[in-house]
């Protein structure tokens, strides 16, 4: 089953072209690895499908176009880990993993008991259970970037983008975070797409890869229509 | 069960708050530059309680001086001193920025502008219309003002300095008090009255001013406590707050939309009180943390008793002259704002 | 900042708006910034200003006009004297002496129009609806003292003349009468101050001892003083008649 679809993708910022004529297309439960230099389109590619920068083309999940969705649908079905995220530095991890429950609570709304449960089984399964009332200040660069996770998988949405997810991960711990996203693959079908410039782990862990040369895809198997 | 603990601690931050305005407005209420002797005013309010029989000894005369004149200064000063600085803390919130403030972001000239027009224009405004146009006008012109300080200050570049939003402040409130002053200068009829209004007559609070306010404050002060998860999940910055789910330019226009309001209505009452709304939840800030869910409602509960501890100075150090209550709280509030530049500029 | 020219005037600033000759001659003359060339257009052969806010006298007199500076008086006699001398500089010396003569007849015929209680009473000048006031060293304080009046804004500190009041300040002074210099500017009456939270039980407002004054005349030093002075006598004799 077709979850994530791009067709024709084009990401342009002023006169610069960033991605041109990209087109996927992943079933429940892939993982595919976007590789290639810094400034080749990987980012791009990862933020048009959050909805995060316009884009002519298209890009769909579950057969819905990302624009004609709103914020709090996408949110629920997408998640996205961003590269450089923004950490307030005295929000603690449990207030922080709860972020990731923000599309399933109404506008006016406060969180539910299911929602701080699945907070703690998500800090549980990174290996960040105690971790709750610590500061942000306090963690690690590597701890951060579980905790982004953490918050990722919070958001229980069947697509998950990574944006360079284990950039200052020790090895332990990138195998450990990639190891789950792919158990979570798995068990409950999740479909990955990552954006990663280290070619031993992609290959590790992704069904295709593709690489992003000067905007422009490259791949082992055929540029799949749409 | 740490959440259900994060949960009871906040409370107990808002009941010590609570205890903490009210024993504020007590003492507001106590001291002053006339009426009975400070000690017989609790045995009076607990003689007002049913069923609770205190002779306080007051006379019906100093009694008027105290619910009548005192009284509704003490409340008014609550009231503007919640909304300024729940205004304050959700423009910082919402701009994601520490520095900016109602003053700061120009609110107080433009409402001021519009105020100015209204009396410049209307001529004698008739006193029996349904709605008096002047709140009206003056939250217009407040709006008018954070939208272009918020265009200049976000047109520079990509990324959003603090610093330039609070010049792009600085820049619009000098061009609204320049065109006031235009304005002015060919309506000099109305000086005074425009003055009057602008220098705010906190002094001269009746029970019509807090009944004035009431109902846009409350307003304004429901729909900003009800945004605290959100600006919460703003302090992550546009894009993850997208991603995560957040219709980010509607929270802002609401939010940004019921904190004028709020602003606008008080200076209407209470004329230029600056740096409330800088002080009180950076004060907060330290006491609780950053999270916006005790921000808020603490900002609501400490500002409103800031601002009544400040006005009794105000009101008995040169009796029985008063002292501008804006001097008062600019002598603290400007030292406080420097500081506080100076430990962001020195921490990024 | 009236200029003339002999026995014409030519402008006045924009403030000036009393006789109707001078709104009539609709030269609105900036007056808290004078502008030195707009005023040296009319080619005065004086001008007279209350006060100079910045070089007006010496630019004035470069350009070889001659400026009288009315400084703001405390006192009536001060007042007279600068009639006289603008008298003697616009070649109206004889008016200008009959006038003041005429003046201080009247005043004194107010002033002994009433016979003063033992007890002096007491008065609240209202400048505006935010309670500012005047002390007895001001001009206007003087007026109310020609009739022993006692001013209940007297005991602030030295050099706080023109201060803001607390309301309760007010209220628990009770002041016998009530002047409110703030009916033009700010809309006040009689209705609205007794309107007003906790003032429904003052003496003035109980007794009806409230002036309605039009805001210039108290704060402007000229032949209109007269008027101030009976309005005054008047609210006296109001209040004594009917206590």
């Amino acid at each position: 089953m077709t979850v994530l679809g791009f067709c024709e993708l084009r990401v342009t910022y002023g006169d610069h072209v960033a991605v041109e004529s990209y087109n996927d297309i992943l079933h429940s439960g892939e993982w595919v690895c976007v590789i290639g230099p810094n400034g080749a389109g990987k980012s791009s590619v990862l933020r048009a499908a959050a909805g995060l920068i316009d884009y002519t083309g298209s890009v769909a999940v579950d057969q819905k176009e990302i624009p004609a969705t709103s914020a709090r649908w996408r949110a629920q079905h997408i998640a996205f880990v961003p590269q450089s995220p923004l950490i307030p530095h005295d929000m603690t991890v449990e207030e922080y993993v709860l972020l990731g429950r923000n599309p399933y609570i109404p506008y006016f709304g406060v969180e539910s008991a299911s929602d701080r449960e699945i907070v703690v089984d998500v800090l549980h399964s990174l290996d960040l259970e105690g971790f709750e009332r610590r500061k942000l200040a306090t963690l690690s660069g590597g701890e951060i970037q579980r905790l982004v996770i953490a918050r990722a998988l919070a958001q229980q949405a069947p697509v998950l983008l990574l944006d360079e997810p284990t950039s200052a991960l020790d090895i332990g711990h990138q195998q450990h975070a990639l190891e789950l996203v792919d158990r979570l693959r798995r068990e409950r079908g999740l479909t990955v797409v990552s954006a990663m410039h280290d070619l031993t782990l992609a290959g590790m862990y992704a069904d295709r890869l593709i690489l992003m040369h000067q905007v422009v895809a490259w791949r082992k198997e055929a540029r799949p229509k749409c | 069960m740490t959440s259900a603990r994060g949960g009871s601690r906040l409370w107990l931050w808002v009941v010590s708050s609570a205890v903490i305005l009210l024993v504020s407005c007590v003492l507001g209420l106590m001291i002053g530059p006339a009426g009975p002797q400070w000690w017989r005013i609790p045995l009076e309010l607990l003689d007002r309680i049913p069923f609770v029989n205190i002779d306080s000894g007051i006379a019906a005369r100093d009694w008027t001086i105290v619910w009548q004149i005192r009284a509704p200064r003490v409340v008014l000063a609550a009231i503007v001193g919640a909304t300024l600085s729940l205004s304050g803390a959700s423009f910082q919130g919402v701009f994601r920025n520490p520095l900016v403030d109602p003053y700061l972001l120009g609110v107080a000239a433009g409402a001021g502008l519009g105020a100015t027009l209204v009396f410049a224009l209307g001529g004698s405004r008739p006193t029996d219309w349904l709605i008096d146009p002047l709140p009206l006008v003056s939250f217009g012109g407040g709006m008018a003002a954070v939208f272009f300080t918020y265009m200049v200050g976000t047109s520079f570049g990509k990324t959003r300095s603090n610093i330039s939003l609070v010049l792009a402040g600085v820049a619009v409130t000098s061009l609204a008090t320049a065109i006031q002053t235009f304005v002015l200068q060919r309506n000099n009829d109305v000086v005074r009255q425009v003055y009057a209004w602008i220098l705010g007559r906190l002094s001269s609070a009746t029970w019509g001013d807090v009944r004035l306010v009431l109902p846009y404050v409350v307003v304004s002060t429901v729909v900003l406590l009800m945004h605290r998860r959100l600006l919460d999940v703003l302090r992550v910055g546009d894009d993850e707050a997208l991603a995560l789910g957040t219709n980010i330019r509607r929270v802002r226009l609401i939010v940004v939309l019921a904190a004028t309001l709020g602003t606008a209505s008080v200076v209407a009452v209470s004329g230029l009180i600056g740096f409330v709304g800088i002080i009180v939840p950076h004060a907060v800030r330290l006491i609780v943390g950053a999270s916006y869910r005790k921000v808020l409602p603490l900002s609501v509960l400490l500002g409103g008793a800031f601002l009544v501890l400040v006005d009794i100075p105000s009101r008995v150090l040169s009796d029985p002259a008063e002292i501008p209550i804006g001097v008062v709280t600019a002598f603290f509030g400007a030292p406080f704002f420097l500081l506080l530049l100076r430990t962001r500029e020195t921490s990024s | 900042m009236r200029s003339v020219l002999a026995h014409r005037w030519l402008a006045v600033d924009e403030y000036s708006n009393y006789p109707q000759e001078a709104v009539d001659l609709g030269t609105k003359l900036s007056g808290y910034e004078p502008n030195i060339e707009a005023i040296s257009g009319y080619t005065p052969d004086l001008v007279i200003a209350s006060y100079d806010p910045g070089s007006l006298v010496q630019q004035l007199g470069e350009l070889g006009v001659p400026v009288y500076l009315a400084d703001a008086v405390t006192t009536i006699d001060a007042a007279y004297e600068q009639i006289e001398n603008i008298g003697l500089l616009t070649g109206h010396a004889q008016e200008a002496t009959d006038l003041t003569a005429q003046m201080k007849a009247q005043i004194d015929e107010a002033v002994a129009g009433v016979t003063l209680p033992a007890e002096p009473l007491s008065y609240y000048h209202e400048l505006d609806n935010t309670l500012y006031s005047v002390t007895s060293n001001t001009f206007i304080g003087s007026v109310y003292s020609l009739f022993g009046l006692r001013n209940i804004a007297d005991n602030v500190e030295a050099g706080n003349d023109y201060p803001q009041l607390s309301a309760e300040v007010i209220v628990s002074a009770d002041p016998d009468l009530i002047f409110l210099a703030d009916t033009k500017c700010c809309g006040e009456s009689k209705a609205t101050v007794s309107a007003r939270d906790g003032w429904g039980s003052l003496k003035a407002v109980a007794n009806g001892n409230i002036v309605e004054l039009d805001d210039d005349i108290p704060s402007r030093w000229g032949p209109r003083i007269v008027d101030f002075v009976i309005a005054i006598r008047d609210a006296i004799a109001a209040l004594l008649v009917n206590s």
